[in-house]
């Protein structure tokens, strides 16, 4: 009896040793994200959200001011509230632009037979490449005055006109659609194709197809694309960038939120409000999700809801 | 069991190689490596470039790794930098950084390297622009001033009669219009953008941008003024439309004069050597209008400054450099008057008459002037740097049409008041 219950002092368990390594070895491989998410992510953000309630010009210690930069950015500042209008044009603008593209041409690769691997890496391909500053650059160049459209099409350059160069702005964004195209043409790809041959059989028009099986059988992959690219939109910050050459202009017209943020922070030197300003925003993108959440239990139909 | 104890001690290895890559600026071959960055144009680029490979040659122990951006750019990048404690080693400066980045611990004291870098040469007016509460962070690099750079072919095509001596708003602003009614181009470009033309404009009516307490000099009733004034011949055609100004950015590309689309900029005189590889028939400078009882309102200024990283590992050297740059007579020769004429007055005496081409104007351009301006305003308080991109925005909404010149001037001065609080 005696030795039974020394025996876990003396040693552990036959069992216990391994499982305690295995831990070990996790740790030691997952310790380069452990060290990434503190030091990148949540330090920073502590931080910030530290300097948020200060006034800190980048050279001089912060010094602490409570409420003031929100109190600032919520009744003082016409430029805050433009920045604001704008970015929410630019998300009603481009979120819908882009994933009706992504969806048709996801419809449309996936009714092709031949050469389908080629076209989607081809309307993949901007999605790498459009984020690069590159990209944004050429873009500028074919919309400025004197640029390809304004050959093509003589209307002068958008991006100096303050009412188009938001939209050479999202037309970037949109055309960017790889990434939603590809979870769209996966999503296509599960709905049993059994469902359109009974609704054939049944004299279902295509839209009525479309309308009826293919909408609601995708409605999950929709609402997903939905989520992440409007989170994506909120935080739209290089093409506007690029495109007014870092200033937001014509008139103010490109200055949306992160860029207005940016201005703050590196251009003004005033971190303390830019830091504010980064925290309206998590908060909103936070609210804007959950709202879009509490909807999709209106039109997000998932298949396995139909067996309970 | 050897393998899991051998783990760890591998990736704390690899974690020390990865971080020992980022560290140490000496390179491999035992050099000592210092970071320069400054703002310009090709045509400063090239001579700068030539300038440091001859430094290099006479002191085989340092490597100087440049870089160089246009000033709106270089202004953000900067700060950036600078903020990360990663300034580079030796920086050019504006006079509306040094304030600033004084203020905040970012530059060398300079004054401890004077066993290698000499300023006995230097005017010691010039020489107090770089200085900080009796700390010496920075040294003027050159003399500049503004001017209204001009498209010499088309301007005498035209048969408008070329501009002589001085001129008033008045008379420049009806020279434009001429322009306009000869050649069917806008005269110049649109100068109510401008906080500096603004600045000129205001001083010839004996008004400052800021009072010495480091106060808005001026009302909105003189900023109204001044942006009906440059609105009204906007709407004219005189001066380049609103599509053309916002694209404007510090460099002598994007202006309309270098773009083909005006026949005139005002501008800082250094860099408008940049026009000269953009226009076929010339360029030539003329003075910038004055008040209407002929008070000037340009002024000399020292042009730009070079500094060094108070964080720099290699204080002597950075200084050893910073000395070259202005003092060395071979140096004069290569940068000739890209960054405004030379500080160092025998330098400067002994490379004028060798001055070619766009030097030689800028040169003969100074000399006019001579005598006839009044003394530079004192450093700008540091929220002026972010309010001269507020004074552009305020008034493309007045360009666009979106405000009326009094609503934008309401809106500046209400936003300067703040900048200048805090």
């Amino acid at each position: 009896m005696t030795t039974t219950i020394a025996r876990p002092a003396e040693a552990p368990p036959a069992a216990a040793r391994p499982k305690r390594q295995r831990e070990g070895a996790a740790w030691v491989f997952l310790s380069p994200w452990v060290l990434g998410a503190i030091g990148l992510t949540l330090l920073p953000m502590a931080v910030s959200l530290y300097l948020s309630f200060t006034d800190y010009d980048l050279f001089n210690p912060p010094h602490w001011v409570g409420l003031r930069n929100y109190t600032q950015m919520f009744t003082e500042d016409p430029r805050y509230w433009r920045s604001v209008v704008t970015t929410l044009t630019y998300v009603v603008i481009a979120v819908p632009l882009q994933l009706a593209l992504a969806l048709a041409v996801a419809l449309a690769l996936k009714s092709m037979r031949r050469g389908r691997a080629f076209y989607r890496s081809a309307f993949y391909a901007p999605s790498l490449l459009g984020a690069s500053m590159s990209i944004a650059l050429v873009w500028r160049a074919i919309f400025n005055d004197g640029g390809t459209v304004d050959n093509l099409l003589g209307t002068g350059g958008w991006v100096n006109k303050p009412g188009w160069s938001l939209l050479a702005v999202a037309l970037l964004t949109v055309w960017q659609f790889g990434a939603p195209m590809v979870i769209f043409l996966a999503g296509l790809q599960q709905i049993p194709g059994e469902l359109y041959e009974a609704a054939a059989v049944d004299g279902a028009s295509r839209w009525r197809q479309f309308v009826s099986i293919t909408v609601p059988m995708l409605s999950p992959v929709l609402f997903f694309n939905l989520v992440l690219q409007t989170i994506q939109a909120f935080q739209v910050f290089t093409p506007a960038f690029a495109i007014s050459a870092g200033k937001g202009g014509p008139a103010d017209s490109t200055l949306v939120y992160t860029m207005y943020l940016y201005d703050r922070g590196f251009v003004a030197s005033h971190m303390g409000y830019a830091s504010a300003m980064a925290w309206v925003l998590l908060v909103v993108i936070g609210v804007v999700t959950a709202v879009l959440f509490r909807t999709s239990r209106a039109w997000v139909f998932y298949a396995s809801e139909g067996e309970r | 069991m050897h393998r899991t104890k051998g783990l760890p001690a591998a990736v704390a290895l690899l974690l020390c190689a990865a971080l020992a890559g980022c560290g140490g600026s000496a390179s491999a071959d035992g050099k000592v490596v210092l970071r320069y960055t400054w703002w310009g144009n090709p045509d400063r680029a090239e001579r700068t470039e030539k300038a440091v490979a001859l430094f290099e040659k006479a002191n085989p122990g340092i490597d100087i790794q440049t870089s160089f951006s246009g000033y709106d750019a270089y202004k953000q990048k900067l700060a950036t930098q600078a903020a990360g404690g990663d300034a580079p080693d030796v920086m050019q400066l504006d006079y509306r950084q040094i304030d600033q980045y004084a203020d905040g611990g970012v530059l060398l004291d300079l004054g401890k390297e004077r066993a290698t870098l000499r300023t006995s040469q230097i005017d010691p007016g010039l020489l107090a622009t770089g200085r900080v509460d009796d700390v010496q962070y920075a040294i003027p690099q050159g003399r500049g001033t503004e001017t209204v750079a001009y498209d010499v072919r088309t301007w005498r095509e035209s048969g408008v009669p070329l501009p002589e001596g001085s001129w008033t708003w008045t008379q420049w602003a009806e020279r434009m219009r001429e322009l306009k009614k000869a050649t069917g181009k806008p005269g110049a470009t649109d100068p109510g953008w401008s906080e500096d033309c603004f600045e000129v404009w205001l001083r010839g009516q004996g008004k400052t941008l800021y009072t010495k307490d480091r106060q808005l000099g001026f009302t909105v009733d003189d900023l109204t003024s001044w942006w009906t004034f440059a609105d009204g011949l906007r709407r004219e055609g005189v001066v380049s439309p609103a599509e053309q100004t916002t694209q404007l950015d510090g460099t002598v590309e994007n202006t309309p004069l270098g773009r083909g689309k005006a026949i005139t900029d005002a501008n800082w005189d250094a860099p408008a050597s940049g026009f000269k590889a953009l226009l076929d028939g010339g360029v030539a400078l003329a003075p910038m209008p004055t008040g209407e009882d002929g008070t000037p309102g340009q002024y000399f200024k020292p042009s730009m400054f070079l500094g060094a990283s108070a964080d720099t590992k290699y204080a002597a050297e950075a200084a050893k450099f910073i000395d070259f740059m202005i003092n060395d007579p071979g140096a004069a020769k290569i940068l000739g008057a890209t960054r405004g004429i030379p500080v160092n007055e025998s330098v400067r005496k002994a490379i004028e008459p060798a001055l070619a081409d766009f030097d030689r104007t800028i040169s003969d351009y100074q000399a006019s002037l001579e005598g006839k301006l009044k003394d530079p305003p004192q450093a700008p308080p540091s929220g002026d740097s972010a309010l001269q991109t507020t004074f552009q925005r305020d008034y493309d909404q007045v360009s666009y049409e979106r405000m009326s010149p009094r609503e934008a001037a309401e809106n500046y001065v209400t936003e300067a008041k703040a900048e200048l609080r805090s």
